[in-house]
This record gives structure tokens, C-alpha cells and sequence, in this order.
């Protein structure tokens, strides 16, 4: 496909996009400028199904797919039907394999969800084409959530975090034994990566925020495994999402993909707090988001420890869930782990990454802010800390002073892996699942090359009525509908990412 | 008496075809040139070149598949001549369209005779042609990631699940057409599975699943070929043969390209509109035609046929099929019964066992039905004298549909 046949495509595809004539109602995918039955004299109006769910008209199992669908292997395809607006979609059915012998007239029928996903990428070099046509059943892993804004207060106030959304993948795989106490760890489907990742973590924040995507101005993406060296996730988020007033296609938004290793989203929380306390930027809300499809060569260490998924946080002055009310950064020069450009896979320092590297800024971090602020390790209810495994994150507070009951809770990383850039944030947010107001969390990031981020939250009164809309780690975690792989479909799908 | 109350609107006085195969040495212009020599030789009183007024042409995917483009300019050289020429596009229709333009042509009075010629040379980019064929369909269905049997697939399984009532026979009868279009191929000597020999419906059911519930015996297959025909006008036709078979009616309808907009994907909608301008036009009913070409890319596109021509009534085709099957006790042609009427479909063994070069399809199928009305049928003749026939060519999925009422006796 060319650039610009993929520019007007997506315009309609990342959300399904459709068009209703004003007087009769009919709805047209895809979009048409006139009326069927009205003609031209008819005002066409924008509808998308973004948000919605559908049912299964038809489909087939299709064993031996186009050229450019080989990778995925076999999957199914269908005719989605929208009863809500009496439209059909053609689409893929995603987080599904399809067995020899299904019978596709069992799925007819059936509920799925619109996920945003890969559809298929022009070669290794070329450009990586994503759509909303992809659907996963809607009693399965991935829940239908309502998207309805609800006008905020508007008194204004300290800074900090109005929503949240955690986006893990469905699959899974369990290591033999515990490594470093990670147990199992979230694996991409075939067709999922780093941007995927941030959109449904995006979408999942909006929708438990509940603030209008038009009022969030600017996104950061952290990663260090962004789909392009040169093309930000961050402008397919801000599409996909539509965040910023529309305009002619685009969005009177900005942003920018970061890295700095496992910390390149923690960076920018402070960033983010600032921005919407600043008159000069007219946003109300920054997302920040942290995603990986975490990198790992075959049979290295990290191998058995590394994750898939992304967080996404939005940070803002009104109906806050959390304040931001503290922020120490350390840095310094430390080659601990790292991965060149065109690099397929990082490099590390095997237990230099330790004592030199993560516990000494990670302990830095902490206790500085300990000092600065006057608290003692008692005054905090949570410590929510990166987590490369389930040991360093442990040995690191309980270092500083802290006990198990205030850094268990995030110790997700035990059957979620290492996600990275959202590895910090998926412990924020398990603590922030079920934190009660006033509790006090200890935020601290890591990220290689190397340095630590501190923050000190606080929770709101708000955070109980927001919690309704959220979808949580834990339900992740424990969703009785994940399902395992083994190495070689882990191994495989992770490299389609 | 006759049943036919209306006048011609042309009239085919000679044919010819190459078999259908994968030729691997042929060239797509040379296999158009062979088709036309035989059709031009085929005219008992004489046909040259120079009486060629026009040409009408057929093709699908050349520019893709065999990087040629102006057919007008290959073909100018190929047949020493310079007179007008139309290339028609239409995914598997470009034949049946090349013919309905011919007979436009022909009515408009510009033309007293036309050469008309479908091809295709699928076999030319053999690892890509699967991605090619998504030509003919939509392009969201395309990055849905189907596959051009995918979507037949998804009107096979909705037709099973609306109209199927859980009888394991609908799947037998879907299988049957195969086995019984291979049947008919046998002693039909330009077709690609004449030599195969009979097909069982297990054979069909066990085959490689393709794409789910269609498998490999329920599909047409990759093919070379190309077909040609002399057309006249009515009025002079008997000054080159004696037996001309004569156009009575050539319809063409479409509709949306996609599956996913149509209201109804258990039957083509095209056809049934093609079908009743047809039979509006020449006066005739679906009684009245003996022999039928249909559109079989898919079994469950005959099975829609059956229904958009009005031989069954709508979800009922399937029971027809199974019944006429199972009672068959003859040894030729397996016709289909429905009230004590018969209609003998795909003589020469259709898309799925003549071969299926896209292109060249909608004129084969009138290349078919002009051997038959004359007798000229060889191996695959009908043993009994039939006069009107019918020709159905669909492209895509059902985007469009012709449909040609053909007769011999007027």
C-alpha cells in the first residue's frame, strides 16, 4: 500500500468510522457525503463505533490468508453487525486461533469489541498498518466499557493524576520455576505491539476518567520498543483517540514518544503537572502513557522475565484521584543496559545492572525524598516501585526501610513480567485499584543508562467513585479467561511486535 | 409454436477456445489469438478477418498478473488489424461483460460483426495470485484480512445457519454440485479436469480446508484460457452459418462490491435482477430455459443461482440439489428436478471442472451453450435436443452479474 491510500484509510479505520444522514437516520460504512434515500440535500453527520460492540453476522475460517496476512497463520474473519446503527463492518477476529475443525457457524452470533490492533506491515522496512477492524468476543478476556464524559468540577487545584488504564495482554507464559519470583508473564498476541498497547491503555484511561478526549492536549508515549525508529506511537494515539479539538483529520493536540530505558514515561509525569498548571498551555489534561512489548534475546536472563502491556495515566488540576505532591529525579551516566540503533536486542551488564545500577538509584531516589519532604517510611500506606523482577523492587525497600504489607500490593510483576516503560505504573496502578483516600504511595521508576524517578501521591476522596469504570490489574491477572502459550508461540509472537 | 415472442439482439455464428490448463508457454495475446483463429475457421460460409467490425475483449487481472496493459494495441498486432476495440473489466464477469457490450454494439447498429474474447493467464504470478484475485472485492474486506474464498465462505455459512435447519444434507448438497460438475466434464475434451475422472462427495467433504466451511473440491480452480465468438447481427446471420444461435436477451446488473453493505448475502442480488430483465425482455420464464451455464467459482454460488433464477424457491435450493443427486440413475449430464421440470446446469462441468480463467468464463459459458443448441458438444453433448439456455457470469462476490438467453430455433 502506499503513504498516502494509508493516510486516508486509517482516517476511517482507527475507529470505525461511519456517517448518518441527519433526516432519515440511515447510517453508511463506509462513509458517504450524501443520503441514499434523503440525496444531497441532507446533512451527513460523523459516528464511530469506537467504543461500541458488535455481533457476528458471518465469517470464515481462512487457513490460508493473503500474502499479507501470512504472519498471523490463520485467523478468522467476519461480517460484524452494529445493531445500534443497522451497519455491517468486515473485520478480523483477534486473540483467537482458529482450530482445524471450527465450525464458523458457532461464532455467528456471537458479541466482540473493536480492538485496536496491527492489521498487517509492508515488509520489515515498510510502514505497519493498524485498524479497529479487529474484534475480540466480547465474553472473553477484553470487556466492552462505556466511554461517557462527565463535565468535571472545574475548581482547579494541585496537579495530578484524574485517570488511569492498564492494558495487559490475554496470553501468558509460565515459567517452569520462579525466576527472580517472577511466575508467569503477559505475552503479546500476533498481532500486538507497543502502540496497541498505548491506545487501549489510553482508551481504558479516558473511559475511567471520564473527561472529554478534546480537552487532553498533549500525550507522551514511553518506550523502548516503539514499532518505528522514526514515526512517534504518540501520533497514532492522538488519532486513534482523537485527543485535541478536531481539525480537517488532525487534532489541535501534541506530544512526543520518549525513551529512557524502563523510566521514559515516569520522566514525564512532572513534565505533564507542569504543563496543566501552566496558563500558557491550554489543555486540561496530559496522557502519559508506558508501554512495552518488552525486549528480550532468545534464552537470555531477561527471557523469563519480560512482559507485554502498556499504562496510561492522565494527569490534570480537576477531580483528581491522586495529587502529585512530590518529585525527586537522580541520574547519572551508567551503562548498565542498553541497545544500539538497529539493534534487534538490549544488552546488559548482568549483575552490574544490580547494586551499581538499579539499587543505587532506586535507593537514592527514595531516600532523598524521604529527606526532602520530612516523611518517615511509616507515613506511606504503598510503595510502588519499577519492578525488572519480584526481588530487586523488594530488597530495594526493604533497604530504605520500608515492609512487605507497603510494596506487595505492586509487586504485579510476578504474573505480569516485566513491562518496562509500564512496569512502574502497572505497580501504581494495583495500588491505586485499590488504595482508599488519603493513603500516601511512594511512585519510584528506574530506568537504565540510568536513573531513578521518585513521586509522592496522594489519594482523593474521588478515586471511590471513579473506581467503578476501571479496569483492573487484579481482573487482569486473575480473568479466568487468560490462556497460556508455549515458548515458541511466545517467542514468535513476541517477534511479530 | 415457439416460446419466444421477441427479436434477437444478436447472434453467434462461430466459436472457438483453448483448453483450460495451466500453459505455462502461452502468452496471454496468443492465447486470444489461437481462440480467435478457431472461432474464425468455425464459421461454416466463411468469416475473415477483415469482417471483424469491432472487438470486444476480456480480461481481469493482465495488468497485474502479466504487466501487459492496452489490449486494444496487443491485440491490433496479434490480429493484423486496426479496427475498434473495448477491454472490459469486471472481475470474473469481464466476459460476460465483453459480450453484453458486444451485443450493445451490435443493437446500436454500428457494427454488423464482432469478435468477442475473454482470457486470463492466472498462472503467471502464481505465488501472488491469491492476493490478486482480493481485487474483486473490497478493500476493507481485504485488509480484514479475507481471502477471495474467505468471503464466498462467509455467504456459504450464513445460507447453512439461515436456511441450513441443522440438516447435515445442506452440506452434502453443496457438495454435490462438485461432484456432480466433475461428472460432467468428463467428456469434455477443453477441460482442465477431464482426465481427473469422478469425484465423490466425500472426496469433497475431506478435502483441504481452504477457508473455512469451504475446502479446496468446493472451488473453482487457477486456470489459463482464453474463448472467442463471432457475433452478428441477427438479420445476417444466416449468411454465415445455418445454425446461428441467437442472443434473445443480454442483461447486466450490479451491486455493492462489499458483502458487508448488501442487505442479504444468501443470495446475489445482481443475478436476480439480470434474471428478471431477462426474462421481462424475451417473455420467457424459468421453465422455459433446458440448459443453464451458471456462475460456480463456489458450489454455493450454483446454489444461488438455482434461487436468483427462480428454479428453487429462496433457502430451498439445497433440498433440490440433494434429491436430484441422490435419484439421478442416468450415466451423463445430472439434472436438476423441481416439480417434474429439469434444468441441466454447467454442461462442459462449469468453473469447477472446465477450468476458471476469470476473464475468459462468461464467454465460455455462451461458447458452452453454443455447442450444445448446435450439437456440437462432443463428449460432453446432451442427449436430448434442447433450444434455450441460459448464461450466468458474476463478478466479485456479486458486484455484478450477466446474464445471456441464448436459442437456436426462433
Amino acid at each position: 500500500m502506499s503513504e498516502p491510500i494509508a493516510r486516508r484509510n486509517l482516517v476511517g479505520e482507527y475507529r470505525i468510522k461511519a456517517t448518518r444522514c441527519s433526516k432519515c437516520g440511515a447510517v453508511y460504512f463506509p462513509s458517504k457525503s450524501f443520503c441514499d434515500v434523503e440525496g444531497r440535500g441532507s446533512k451527513m453527520l460523523d459516528v464511530d463505533h469506537f467504543y461500541d460492540s458488535g455481533e457476528i453476522y458471518s465469517g470464515s475460517a481462512i487457513y490460508e490468508p493473503t500474502n499479507r496476512f501470512v504472519p498471523l497463520e490463520r485467523f478468522v474473519s467476519a461480517i460484524v453487525e452494529f445493531k445500534n446503527h443497522d451497519i455491517k463492518v468486515p473485520g478480523r477476529i483477534t486473540d483467537f486461533v482458529p482450530s482445524d475443525d471450527l465450525d464458523v457457524k458457532s461464532l455467528i452470533g456471537r458479541d466482540v469489541v473493536p480492538r485496536f490492533r496491527r492489521m498487517y506491515s509492508d515488509g520489515s522496512e515498510g510502514l505497519i498498518y493498524y485498524s479497529s477492524h479487529n474484534f475480540s468476543f466480547k465474553d472473553d478476556y477484553y470487556s466492552c466499557q462505556n466511554y461517557d464524559v462527565v463535565s468535571h468540577s472545574g475548581t482547579g487545584g494541585k496537579a495530578g493524576i484524574v485517570g488511569y488504564g492498564v492494558y495487559i495482554p490475554k496470553f501468558r507464559i509460565k515459567n517452569d520455576e520462579p525466576v527472580s519470583g517472577v511466575l508467569e508473564r503477559s505475552v503479546p498476541f500476533s498481532d500486538e505491539d507497543t502502540t496497541t498497547f498505548s491506545v487501549e491503555a489510553g482508551k481504558r484511561a479516558l473511559i475511567h476518567s471520564a473527561v472529554s478526549s478534546s480537552e487532553v492536549r498533549k500525550c507522551f508515549v514511553g518506550s523502548e520498543s516503539s514499532p518505528y525508529a522514526v514515526k512517534p506511537s504518540m501520533a497514532t494515539v492522538i488519532q486513534a483517540l482523537e485527543l485535541g479539538e478536531a481539525y480537517e483529520g488532525g487534532f489541535f493536540s501534541g506530544g512526543v514518544d520518549s525513551q529512557f530505558a524502563c523510566k521514559a514515561a515516569t520522566d514525564l509525569i512532572i513534565d505533564a503537572a507542569g504543563l496543566v498548571s501552566y496558563s500558557v498551555f491550554k489543555g486540561k489534561y496530559v496522557m502519559v502513557i508506558g508501554a512495552d512489548n518488552s525486549q528480550a534475546a532468545q534464552k537470555d536472563r531477561l527471557d523469563y522475565t519480560v512482559g507485554a502491556g502498556g499504562v496510561a495515566l492522565l494527569i490534570g488540576c480537576d477531580d483528581v484521584i491522586a495529587t502529585i505532591d512530590n518529585y525527586v529525579a537522580y541520574t547519572s551516566d551508567t551503562p548498565d543496559f542498553y541497545r544500539r540503533d538497529g539493534a534487534k536486542y538490549p544488552k546488559h551488564g548482568g549483575r552490574f545492572t544490580g547494586q551499581p545500577a538499579y539499587f543505587k538509584h532506586v535507593v537514592t531516589a527514595m531516600k532523598t525524598m524521604l529527606k526532602e519532604t520530612g516523611y518517615s517510611t511509616k507515613d506511606f500506606d504503598y510503595v510502588a516501585s519499577h519492578s525488572p523482577n519480584a526481588k530487586f523492587p523488594a530488597l530495594a525497600a526493604e533497604e530504605v526501610g520500608f515492609e512487605r504489607k507497603q510494596y506487595d500490593t505492586g509487586l504485579v510483576v510476578k504474573k505480569i513480567g516485566n513491562l518496562y516503560s509500564g512496569s512502574s505504573l502497572a505497580a501504581l496502578s494495583a495500588v491505586l485499584d485499590v488504595a482508599k483516600p488519603n493513603s500516601r504511595i511512594l511512585l519510584t521508576s528506574y530506568g537504565s543508562g540510568s536513573g531513578s524517578d521518585s513521586y509522592v501521591l496522594t489519594v482523593t476522596d474521588l478515586i471511590e467513585e471513579k473506581r467503578r469504570r476501571s479496569t483492573t490489574v487484579k481482573e487482569q491477572v486473575d480473568s479466568p479467561n487468560v490462556s497460556y502459550v508455549d515458548y515458541q508461540t511466545y517467542r514468535k509472537w513476541k517477534e511479530l511486535g | 409454436m415457439s416460446l419466444l415472442k421477441s427479436n434477437p439482439c444478436a447472434a453467434i455464428v462461430g466459436a472457438g477456445r483453448t483448453k483450460f490448463t495451466e500453459q505455462w508457454d502461452e502468452d496471454p495475446k496468443a492465447m486470444i489469438g489461437k481462440a480467435g483463429m478457431v472461432a474464425l475457421e468455425s464459421v461454416e460460409k466463411g468469416f475473415k478477418r477483415r469482417d471483424i467490425g469491432a472487438c470486444y475483449f476480456g480480461s481481469f487481472l493482465y495488468q497485474v498478473t502479466n504487466k501487459i496493459g492496452l489490449v486494444h494495441g496487443l491485440m491490433s498486432r496479434e490480429l493484423g488489424i486496426n479496427v475498434p476495440m473495448v477491454n472490459t473489466e469486471a472481475a470474473c464477469a469481464s466476459g460476460g461483460l465483453a459480450l453484453f457490450n458486444a451485443c450493445l454494439g451490435i443493437q446500436s447498429g454500428r457494427y454488423d460483426a464482432v469478435l468477442v474474447a475473454g482470457f486470463e493467464k492466472m498462472s503467471d504470478r502464481q505465488d501472488k495470485i491469491i492476493d490478486d484475485l482480493m481485487f474483486a472485492a473490497d478493500t476493507h474486506e481485504f485488509e480484514s484480512g479475507y481471502n477471495f474464498p474467505g468471503l464466498y465462505a462467509t455467504m456459504m455459512a450464513r445460507y447453512i445457519y439461515d436456511y441450513g435447519n441443522g440438516d447435515p444434507k445442506c452440506e452434502v448438497a453443496l457438495a454435490q454440485i462438485a461432484s456432480k460438475n466433475h461428472h460432467h466434464c468428463l467428456g469434455n475434451k477443453y477441460a482442465q479436469f477431464s482426465s481427473k475422472g469422478d469425484v465423490s462427495v466425500e472426496e469433497v467433504m475431506s478435502s483441504k480446508i481452504i477457508s473455512s466451511p469451504i475446502r479446496v473440491m468446493h472451488s473453482s480452480p487457477i486456470s489459463d484460457g482464453a474463448v472467442a465468438l463471432i457475433v452478428t447481427r441477427p438479420e445476417i446471420a444466416k449468411n454465415y452459418t445455418d445454425t446461428p444461435v441467437y442472443i434473445m436477451s443480454s442483461q447486466e446488473a450490479t451491486d455493492h462490491i462489499s458483502l458487508y453493505t448488501r442487505k442479504d448475502i444468501t443470495s446475489v442480488m445482481a443475478t436476480r435482477l439480470a434474471v428478471k430483465s431477462a426474462f421481462k425482455e424475451t417473455g420467457l420464464t424459468i421453465s422455459d430455459i433446458e440448459i443453464a451455464e451458471a456462475h460456480d467459482c463456489f458450489t454455493i454460488e450454483e446454489a444461488f443461482f438455482l434461487e436468483d433464477s427462480g428454479f428453487y424457491k429462496k433457502g430451498e435450493s439445497w433440498k433440490g440439489i440433494y434429491e436430484s443427486y441422490e435419484s439421478f440413475k442416468g450415466s451423463k449430464h445430472i439434472p436438476y428436478i423441481n416439480k417434474g421440470k429439469e434444468l441441466v446446469v454447467n454442461l462442459g462441468g462449469g468453473l469447477k471442472a472446465d477450468g476458471h480463467p476469470v476473464g475468459a468464463t462468461g464467454v465460455r459459458q455462451a461458447y458452452e451453450c453454443f455447442k450444445q443448441l448446435r450439437k456440437e458438444a462432443g463428449g460432453n453433448q446432451i442427449d436430448r435436443d434442447v433450444n434455450i439456455a441460459m448464461c450466468h457470469n458474476v463478478g466479485g462476490t456479486g458486484g455484478v452479474a450477466t446474464v445471456h438467453i441464448l436459442a437456436r430455433d426462433i
